[in-house]
């Protein structure tokens, strides 16, 4: 169980999210690792039930809470908040209803492009919507990232 | 991307025009050869040998933890 078991169990699930962060550089052809996978997600009511029933079975936790401490993985959970740092049986995962530089969903939706990865059809940022949420995120492993990314733009526009 | 796209990004890559994004990637220390060679393969590809570098390096922490207990 991994990742890519993670986004196609989402895919089949009919959850509407896009693939933001280290993974969206990777598939625009970032030689950077991440070990983690950032989703933005539909807050739409329908949306967090497919979302909460999806991941369910992996066991998500929050990273930051303390083992003793019970941690109730539902809809109303995931209504009630916007950032979610999630460990799971599948790896780690960051569930983002907002995304830095970008906006909501809709918003991260429209800077999306469609992209046949993991086995699936999934959206992840375009690569000017990925360089404006790093940019805007501002840390230093967002920013480290930034010459490369502007560099494959760069690279791959027209005259 | 297109093979005529690939071909005008393998080239700015390899010469990269002064002044330019690809250039100031360089500076930075990015090796613009990895990059020629993640844009030959398709997304799919590049998922694909993330995937594994990841599993190699996560079984590599697990022996290195095994080894210290």
């Amino acid at each position: 169980m991994n990742l890519v078991t993670a986004v196609q169990t989402l895919v089949d699930a009919d959850v509407d999210f896009v693939i933001v962060g280290g993974w969206s550089a990777i598939l625009h052809g970032s030689s950077f690792q991440t070990n983690d996978l950032d989703l933005c997600f539909s807050r739409r009511t329908e949306n967090l039930r497919r979302l909460a029933k999806a991941l369910a079975p992996f066991h998500p936790r929050l990273r930051d809470l303390p083992q003793d401490v019970p941690f109730v993985w539902d809809e109303v959970t995931l209504r009630n908040g916007t950032i979610f740092t999630l460990s799971t049986d599948c790896g780690v995962i960051d569930l983002l209803a907002e995304v830095s530089g970008l906006g909501g969903f809709e918003e991260v939706k429209a800077s999306s492009i469609l992209v046949r990865a993991f086995d699936r059809n999934v959206w992840t940022l375009d690569l000017p919507g990925l360089i404006r949420a790093k940019r805007a995120a501002g840390r230093e492993k967002d920013l480290k990232v930034l010459p490369e990314l502007e560099g494959l733009l760069e690279a791959g526009q027209e005259d | 991307m297109t093979a005529e796209q690939l071909v005008r990004a393998e080239e700015r890559l390899r010469h990269p025009r002064p002044g330019s994004k690809v250039e100031a990637a360089q500076r930075f220390g990015i090796d613009l050869t990895l990059l020629i060679e993640q844009l030959r393969l398709s997304p799919a590809e590049r998922a694909r040998r993330m995937h594994d570098v990841i599993q190699v390096a996560e079984a590599v922490r697990g022996a290195a933890r095994r080894n210290r207990t």
